[in-house]
């Protein structure tokens, strides 16, 4: 297998924004270049409405560029299948979202499908999630347990490229520590190459790895 | 002759409700809905009086027309959806045909303009109204899901998947008022075709088997239009390459 490549060159995207009931068209990426190597650990900062997010919806396709070039392996990701790429780039959001079902039916969506095969008892444990909670219903259980379980629904993909939406930020500071450094420790344990998004900037040191800051819609090489 | 003081009556009551309604500020919205339908009814039932004289495609031809009325109003419901008008206009359509069918193998009415037409506006008008309630759900429920949506589409599920849920509760929505309506059959009222059929004198037992007939066929009709409607519109709530459409709030 040859190693991960990614890069978005020229990348320029406006949003549409509700501002006292009319929509406002507000350019949040402009000409942005990034370029990613297999196993790397990127982090992006910026304030809110920064475009954190938006860049990380171009690079798995949930949103279109209005123009520039985002390849993965040398390919434009618009020559992929778009669920095919989805599957390969992972994506954890800020407010985690649980399906109906049990934790285990969530985990194993991945599963059924791309017909692939996971140990289901293993993640669960790798994520932290007790292997007592697999049976359980996942809409009641807590922000915390819930980002576990959205942890371990991506990583059942087994995703090159994982995508993180300051998967902490809506926890709680103990439960924040906790999955940060879970977080950590699976892309140390899988070589996983990962684009961690925060506007923490103590957070960003903790996590390590080239930092970026996004800045009027570019983003800029920072060292905090 | 009954016409004329039923005419007189629906006039005056349409009248009298105006004027009350003027209070609510409704009443010129009254007025005007009011003389449509008496224009309306009347319109029809000279293009029914002529219909008997004319071949049976002709029947249908008026059928087609009623379906294609009935699908740009479910169209309209929809937010104006792509491609969403000719899916609602052949879905209502097709449900109405597969239960008007059987009504006339069955030999449940004769072959003719006078039980073609009425029996057939009326699994069009409500497939309609099913159509529309379901696909207003539809849309509402995706708007409000969109986080779900996404976080289903993030891990590469196709969009039918991601928007089931949402689908289901349009369904439901949708049909809820017709499965009521049956529950309450004969106890809170007694329905259209049944009254018509005991005020031209038919026999009571003969009117209510018609009438439950009709009633079973058009909760399976609006079964099947909503669901052809919901399913087969799907796809115009995502682009091609299966993003949830940033337009729809």
């Amino acid at each position: 297998m040859s190693p991960l490549h990614l890069e978005l060159r020229n990348v320029s995207k406006s949003i549409l924004r509700k501002v006292n009931n009319s929509r406002v068209t507000t350019q949040v990426l402009s000409g942005l270049e990034l370029e990613v190597q297999g196993g790397e650990l990127i982090t992006v900062m910026g304030p809110s409405g920064s475009g954190k997010s938006t860049l990380l919806r171009l690079i798995n396709r949930l949103s279109e560029p209005d123009s520039g070039i985002i390849t993965l392996n040398g390919k434009n990701t618009r020559d992929y299948d778009p669920l095919e790429l989805r599957r390969k780039i992972g994506m954890v959001f800020q407010v985690p979202i649980v399906f109906r079902g049990s934790v285990r039916d969530n985990i194993a969506l991945g599963m059924k499908l791309w017909g692939s095969y996971i140990d289901i008892e293993a993640l669960a444990r790798d994520t932290g999630i007790p292997e007592a909670l697999l049976d359980a219903d996942a809409l009641p259980l807590s922000v915390g347990e819930k980002q576990r379980v959205c942890i371990a629904r991506a990583l059942a993909n087994q995703p090159e490229v994982l995508l993180l939406d300051e998967p902490t930020s809506s926890l709680d500071a103990v439960t924040a520590e906790k999955v940060e450094g879970l977080l950590l420790g699976m892309r140390r344990e899988r070589n996983l190459t990962v684009l961690w998004v925060t506007h923490d900037r103590e957070q960003a040191k903790r996590i390590g790895g080239r930092k970026f800051m996004l800045r009027d819609g570019r983003l800029e090489e920072v060292h905090v | 002759m009954s016409e004329v003081p039923a005419l007189a009556l629906s006039v005056a009551l349409v009248i009298l409700t105006a004027a009350y309604a003027r209070r609510l500020g409704i009443g010129k919205e009254i007025s005007i809905s009011g003389a449509r339908a008496l224009v309306q009814v009347l319109i029809l039932a000279s293009v029914i009086l002529l219909l008997f004289d004319l071949p049976l495609y002709w029947s249908f031809l008026v059928l087609l027309v009623m379906a294609v009325v009935a699908g740009h109003t479910s169209y309209s419901r929809s937010g104006k959806l792509e491609r969403t008008l000719p899916v609602a206009i052949v879905s209502i359509a097709i449900a109405s045909l597969i239960l008007l069918i059987p009504f006339f193998l069955l030999g449940v009415f004769p072959f003719e303009a006078r039980y073609l037409v009425p029996t057939g506006s009326i699994l069009i008008g409500n497939a309609m109204n099913v159509s529309s309630l379901s696909i207003d759900r539809y849309r509402g429920e995706i708007r409000n899901r969109r986080a779900e949506i996404e976080a289903y589409l993030a891990l590469g599920a196709p969009p039918e998947l991601a928007v089931a849920d949402s689908l289901k509760q349009g369904l439901l929505s949708g049909l809820i008022p017709s499965i009521d309506n049956m529950k309450n059959l004969g106890l809170v009222w007694i329905p259209g075709v049944m009254t018509g059929m005991l005020l031209s004198g038919a026999n009571p037992l003969d009117a209510a088997s018609i009438q439950i007939a009709i009633f079973t066929a058009i909760l399976a009709s609006n079964l099947i239009a909503s669901t052809l409607l919901l399913h087969f519109s799907t796809d115009s709530f995502f682009t091609k390459a299966a993003q949830l459409r940033e337009d729809l709030d």
